[in-house]
């Protein structure tokens, strides 16, 4: 066999920020990239002209900017959070973001777990709003203050069918680490806690087994396929282990495997929400399923590195193609479905943080603590 | 003597009549020649003897000459059987010597001009052709000897005569032939060689052969060319088989069983004269016109021989050349037998001949002297195998047919060996493994005694190896002590044996100690084609200046690489020996771990089969995935902390990353560079690269490490060179890191006298400088405006005694330029200024040599170069060369030199054992010669410093001790250039001392005095 080609370049370079990037997202439709920094600037970027539309210091200096999310179900709507545990929700204007954030909340503590955002399956939207009003019968419907149709108008643009399709309305909740090893669950328009896992409530049996998993390190709330509508949340912990949890029984877990030996650093759930990859402080990359019949989760393929570390992971939304940032300064693409190695990208020189593909996936970008954020361009949609 | 029968059966009495009528006879023709006036009557009166003797056609003669035809038909014709009995008396009578003696002086000189040939054919010549061949030679030869002439007789006219009937009847007549068969019928029955010895007989064959083979000796230059010793040997060779072979035919026809021996005179003959001729240096003639015929023999009992059947082989060869053999037994002359023997084996050798064909050849020839007699078995054992120097394919047969002791068979079934090849390889090994050997031998004799041991020890199996004695011990020893040397080719030859003996041990665990990578071992070691190289080479050095020494070590890379196989080998060579032997004796677990060896990887193949089916489907084609972390190391930045990374052992990783930057960092010379310099040397020169270095990879940490200490010593020498010299003799260090200590500063030296500046124009400085880089020899850039730069021509003498120089001169200015090729356009001569360099290093030559110098001969513990780090001590003396180049034409040359040549003069360097550290000492001396102005030799001798001059004279007879002498070729080679170096040096001085006897007279200067200091004579 000859020798295969060598792995591509970065199609961009973000560079603006003055620290390390600690996370970045695509806007669902727009072309629009919002990346955080550890100094507290939240950026906005244009992804076709690649330079930077807006700018502010979303977060104090001290805490900087942790996660910055979108979602489809949230519209123009970009969630950050700090690192002292305040998130804030930005609207996307034009130009930019909203002078304020739209609201600000402060959630339990100071932690190392990124907020994640619901995920839900464009199939089941239909079912979604039933199902959530049913779960969250006095609150969920305030969230429905956006213009359906301007959104869509946008979407068009973009001549992207499955985003078009999306509805701009979802449950407007977010999924985050709190105190004591717990997971919460948190309103976005209110800023309240709605939920906490293990609940409250029977915390005392359950009390003991979270405290010997150590703190909850990754989280990822998405909404499976016929669950009616009902909210799933997993959770990495410090030990290595990954609980599954439904929101119908926030007492127990649905299931409890353990796939790392070190912290679980990511979380990912892919698109049809079936199964997902994981990433840990160990020099392991899980990719498992999710049997929600059973109430299991078994590993459908392992890889092991030869460095340590992995600080982020994403499945792109055609579930083709994964990708992992890790702390040896590189990017590695895998093949979704089997698991075998792709390309390592080598552009960073510091440790990456993040990565994440966007909505019509096209793009990918990584950020990492050399200040930089880029932009890749890999295995095109063939559509 | 006894008296043969041929003749008629005649009474004594009626013979004793019969010979005192042939004496009347002779007297009569003697006294009618002495007053014969005219030719006539001589011939007259021999035809009246010779027509009673033999047969002669007298009307020949009587037509040439008929005045006296009828006393010649009127003699009268005696008939056969009278003429038979009268020739028998007249050969074993006196009267045959006095007849011969007057044709021979009184005939020729005065009357066989004249004689018509076919008067001189028939009663002249006859005498000598039909006379006995042995008795005729005994009369001519000794008359060849004569010499100038007397009134009397001409002796020239003699001599050509006498030239002229030896070639015709030994040559013409096959004279040699019938002496074969004579001998033979006169010494034929019962006795034996002891008894034939002891006779007279014994003493007339051997005076017989010596006088027939030292013809071509007493022949003049003006003899006939076939009585040249060349051609006349072969002819007589042939001759003298050809009655051996018929001798043998007569011998064998009747007497059937091989092994009676009927020793009989024909073999003795023909034994002595080839005896004579190997000594007198033609033994190659007397295979030559056999070796067609051992050919032919072998060509038609191929396939006898396919089948192993040496006893019908025997019966075939035995029958049509038995003879070679008898000769060979015949032959008692030790010294004309080996002559004889390597001859053959010489000429095989070129012939191409197969190893079959060759021990036939040896077998037929040799094979019974080698059983019965000791000497021969000495010939082929010690002198063939150990003190000679054959072809390989020779050693091969010699080892076959005398070590091995029966055929060459392609099977490999193993014949039991007798305890002579046991001896033999046990004497092979033991001088094989002598140091000493190692050390004085030349290279040839090395390469063929190790083959020997070599293809002796493929021979032999493993159970043979461990029962002879001291065999095993022996050979570690020799491998040892050669994979110590420095000399690539001796380290071959001590790896090719370990490889020999591995696979004796255990064929399936070679062990592979250097680069020898193919199956089979080349024993000749490449030594055909490096002869052949050499001598090109020596051809081209007289024009080279630059040494051999130093064009094989330049190469940094190159040496380390050497140097640390040879560290390597020398600790692996015999763990990797023994273990070899141990996993012979494990061998029962042996096949179980290869079973599960074989599962494992039949499992790993499977899966991978699998792994690819599932990729290869996917429109997702993976990118190179390979990745190295060459990116992810932190850099170091601070010298401080990279000989602190340095001193961390347990961190590979820090210390590879800390000598990527080290360099760089030291080329940057940041201010604190002369303060760390000390701390880093030491760092550098500790770490251990090749525990650090991830595999593959040493040898680039290694460089990276010698050019971090290059650039240290060169960015600040004093402070490095401080701690380098301490560390050089610090029991602290190895082998390695000494000769990294030497290396780097050889290295660094050189980088220090060639630092490049480019400068604007120097052209037009008053004084001329010496630190300059053009040399003085070459004639200074002053001239008109745009000359061309100076060009050496090469001198067309085989020794360049000056320099000649031409430069390109612009045409004057009335000059008119014709031709149309633009080449001559004045444009050409303008060149751009060179790049000026300027050596920096005289100024640190002292800190460089001297304390390298000091301590060389201190044996102290774990230092010890002049005996056991012979090695550390050549380079430190090539480093000191080095040097000394470096400074050539400086004024600190003079006093490095002096101390430099102390240092070489003394006992332990001039005269040391290894021929790699007289090298380097030649080397040493080479440069100095070079390195020294002429200017400050003469200055020298003005002002009698002695240190110089006598270390120069010393240089000189040295050198030539060493060409006379020394038995590595490379150090001659090197010793000559030498010479050469120190005569064009005494030219040079020579010429200064003459400029400046004329430019100032004060200082006067006899020439005597220049004789005597710098070119002594060598007669003095």
């Amino acid at each position: 066999m000859s020798a295969k080609r060598p792995p591509p370049d970065p199609i961009a370079v973000l560079r603006g920020h003055r620290s390390s990037v600690m996370d970045a997202c695509f806007h669902p439709s727009r072309p629009l990239l919002f990346t955080g920094a550890t100094d507290g600037e939240l950026r906005v970027w244009d992804t076709v002209q690649h330079r930077t539309l807006y700018s502010t210091w979303a977060h104090s200096g001290a805490a900087g900017v942790y996660s910055v999310a979108t979602s489809p179900s949230l519209g123009d709507t970009v969630v950050s959070q700090g690192r002292d545990g305040i998130c804030k929700c930005w609207v996307i204007e034009e130009g930019g973001l909203s002078r304020n954030p739209l609201i600000t909340f402060r959630t339990s503590a100071y932690h190392f777990c990124k907020l994640s955002l619901v995920k839900i399956l464009s199939c089941i939207m239909e079912t979604h709003q039933n199902s959530c009003q049913e779960l969250l019968p006095e609150k969920a419907e305030a969230g429905l203050n956006f213009d359906q149709h301007e959104s869509v108008n946008v979407a068009c643009k973009e001549k992207s069918v499955q985003v078009s399709s999306l509805p701009t309305y979802g449950p407007r909740m977010m999924a985050t680490a709190g105190e004591k090893a717990e997971v919460e669950l948190w309103h976005l328009n209110e800023g309240k806690r709605i939920m906490c896992f293990p609940h409250s409530s029977n915390s005392g049996c359950t009390g003991n087994s979270a405290k010997q998993k150590g703190l909850c390190m990754a989280v990822q709330a998405f909404v499976p396929p016929k669950s009616h509508g009902f909210l799933n949340i997993l959770s990495g912990y410090e030990d290595g282990s990954m609980l599954l949890w439904d929101a119908r029984n926030p007492g127990n877990p649905l299931c409890s495997v353990k796939h790392h030996s070190e912290a679980v650093l990511s979380l990912t759930v892919d698109a049809f929400c079936n199964g997902g990859i994981s990433a840990s402080a160990d020099n392991k990359i899980i990719i498992y399923t999710l049997d929600y019949q059973t109430g299991s989760s078994s590993v459908k393929k392992e890889i092991t590195l030869n460095r340590a570390g992995i600080s982020g992971t994403s499945v792109r939304a055609d579930c083709k193609i994964a990708a992992t940032a890790g702390w040896d300064h590189r990017i590695r693409i895998y093949n979704y479905r089997k698991g075998s190695a792709l390309a390592v990208l080598k552009y960073h020189s510091a440790s990456c943080n993040a990565v994440s593909f966007s909505a019509d996936c096209k793009l990918m970008v990584s950020c990492s603590e050399d200040a930089t954020s880029a932009l890749w361009e890999l295995y095109p949609p063939s559509a | 003597m006894a008296k043969d029968d041929d003749g008629t059966v005649s009474s004594p009495l009626a013979e004793v009549e019969l010979e005192t009528l042939i004496l009347q006879k002779v007297e009569e023709v003697s006294s009618q020649i002495d007053s014969a006036k005219h030719v006539d009557q001589v011939i007259c009166a021999l035809h009246s003897l010779a027509v009673r003797l033999f047969p002669i056609d007298s009307s020949s003669i009587c037509g040439i000459f008929p005045t006296i035809s009828s006393k010649v038909l009127a003699a009268k014709v005696p008939s056969d059987s009278e003429r038979d009995e009268w020739r028998h008396v007249f050969y074993h009578s006196a009267a045959s010597p006095a007849m011969y003696r007057m044709l021979i002086y009184n005939v020729t000189s005065h009357w066989l001009s004249s004689f018509p040939p076919i008067a001189r054919k028939q009663v002249y010549d006859s005498f000598f052709i039909e006379g006995p061949s042995t008795e005729i030679i005994q009369i001519l030869v000794p008359a060849l000897k004569q010499n100038g002439s007397t009134d009397k007789f001409n002796f020239e006219a003699i001599r050509l005569n006498i030239e002229r009937l030896l070639v015709l009847c030994l040559l013409e007549k096959e004279g040699v032939h019938h002496m074969v068969s004579k001998f033979d019928l006169q010494f034929a029955g019962g006795r034996n060689v002891g008894e034939l010895l002891k006779t007279d007989g014994s003493l007339i064959i051997s005076r017989a052969a010596q006088f027939l083979v030292s013809i071509p000796d007493r022949a003049t230059l003006k003899a006939l060319p076939l009585l040249s010793s060349h051609s006349f040997i072969r002819r007589i060779v042939i001759q003298l088989l050809n009655g051996a072979e018929e001798r043998t035919l007569e011998l064998y026809s009747s007497v059937d069983t091989s092994d009676a021996t009927p020793v009989d005179g024909s073999y003795f003959f023909v034994g002595e004269a080839f005896s004579r001729i190997c000594r007198r240096g033609s033994a190659g003639e007397i295979f030559l016109k056999d070796m067609q015929l051992f050919n032919l023999q072998f060509q038609n009992n191929c396939c006898c021989l396919c089948n192993h059947m040496p006893i019908c082989v025997h019966r075939e060869i035995q029958l049509s050349m038995k003879y070679y053999a008898r000769i060979m037994e015949a032959m008692k002359d030790q010294y004309a037998v080996e002559r004889l023997s390597e001859t053959l084996l010489r000429q095989l050798s070129t012939k191409n001949t197969s190893e079959i064909e060759a021990y036939w050849v040896l077998w037929v020839l040799f094979n019974r002297c080698f059983k019965h007699e000791n000497s021969l078995r000495a010939i082929f054992v010690e002198k063939f195998l150990i003190w000679k120097v054959f072809p390989v394919c020779c050693l091969r047969w010699i080892i076959q047919f005398s070590v091995l002791e029966h055929a060459p068979n392609n099977e490999g079934s193993t014949y039991p060996k007798t305890k002579n090849f046991f001896d033999v390889v046990q004497r092979l090994v033991i001088v094989w493994s002598k140091r000493d050997f190692v050390q004085s031998a030349h290279v040839e004799q090395q390469a063929y005694i190790t083959a020997a041991v070599g293809l002796c020890l493929e021979k032999m199996t493993n159970e043979e190896l461990e029962t002879t004695k001291d065999l095993l011990s022996s050979i570690l020893q020799g491998v040892s002590c050669r994979l110590e040397s420095p000399i690539h080719l001796i380290r071959k030859m001590g790896s090719s044996i370990a490889l020999a003996f591995s696979r004796v041990v255990d064929p399936a665990n070679p062990v592979y100690l250097e680069d020898i990578c193919c199956g089979n071992i080349d024993w000749e070691f490449g030594l055909v084609s490096l002869a052949k190289k050499q001598q090109e080479a020596y051809k081209i050095s007289t024009d080279n200046a630059e040494l051999k020494i130093s064009k094989s070590d330049k190469d940094p890379a190159y040496f380390n690489k050497k140097h640390k196989n040879i560290k390597d080998n020398e600790k692996n060579s015999k763990i990797q020996i023994l273990e070899a032997r141990k996993s012979v004796l494990d061998e029962s677990i042996g096949p179980e771990l290869r079973n599960n060896d074989h599962i494992d990887a039949k499992y790993v193949s499977d899966v991978d089969s699998n792994h690819s089916e599932s990729t290869s489907d996917s429109s997702l084609q993976p990118y190179d995935l390979s990745d190295d972390d060459g990116d992810l190391q932190n850099r170091f930045s601070q010298l401080a902390d990279v000989s602190a990374a340095l001193r961390k052992s347990d961190d590979p990783d820090g210390i590879t990353r800390a000598l990527d930057v080290t360099e760089k960092l030291i080329r940057a010379s940041p201010d604190e560079l002369p303060h760390s310099s000390g701390d880093l040397v030491q760092a550098l020169v500790s770490v251990r690269c090749n525990d650090v270095a991830v595999e593959g990879h040493e040898d680039s940490t290694e460089e990276r490490r010698q050019r971090a200490l290059i650039a240290l010593i060169v960015s600040c020498p004093f402070e490095s060179l401080h701690v380098l010299t301490k560390l050089l003799y610090s029991p602290k260090v190895d082998i390695s890191q000494r000769i990294l200590i030497i290396d780097v500063m050889s290295e660094a030296a050189q980088e220090l006298a060639d630092t490049t500046f480019v400068t604007v124009d120097q052209s037009r400085s008053l004084i001329s400088s010496v630190s300059e880089n053009q040399q003085w020899f070459i004639p200074s850039r002053h001239g008109p405006l745009g000359a061309g730069p100076w060009k050496e021509v090469e001198e067309v003498g085989v020794l360049s005694w000056s320099h000649r120089y031409e430069r390109v001169l612009p045409s004057r200015p009335g000059q008119v330029k014709k031709g149309k090729s633009r080449r001559w356009s004045l444009g050409k001569t303008r060149e751009s200024p060179p790049n000026q360099t300027k050596n920096r290093f005289p100024l640190y030559a002292a800190a460089f040599m001297l304390p390298a110098m000091q301590g060389y001969d201190k044996k102290s513990h774990g230092v010890d170069f002049v005996n056991r780090d012979f090695i550390v001590l050549g380079k430190l003396i090539h480093l000191l060369g080095i040097c000394m180049k470096c400074i050539a034409m400086h004024p600190e040359a003079s006093s490095m030199a002096s101390h430099l040549l102390d240092m070489l003069r003394s006992r332990e360097i001039a005269h040391h054992a290894e021929a790699y550290v007289r090298r380097s000492a030649l080397f040493a001396a080479s440069s100095i010669l070079t390195a020294l102005h002429p200017s400050y030799v003469a200055s020298a001798l003005i002002e009698g410093n002695q240190e110089i001059s006598n270390g120069l004279e010393w240089i000189r007879t040295w050198a030539f001790h060493i060409t006379e002498s020394d038995p590595d070729t490379e150090c001659s080679t090197m010793a000559m250039r030498c010479l050469q170096l120190h005569a064009e040096m005494a030219l040079q001085t020579s010429r200064a001392l003459e400029t400046a006897g004329s430019s100032s007279h004060r200082v006067s200067i006899s020439p005597s005095m220049i004789k005597d200091i710098i070119i002594p004579p060598s007669t003095r």
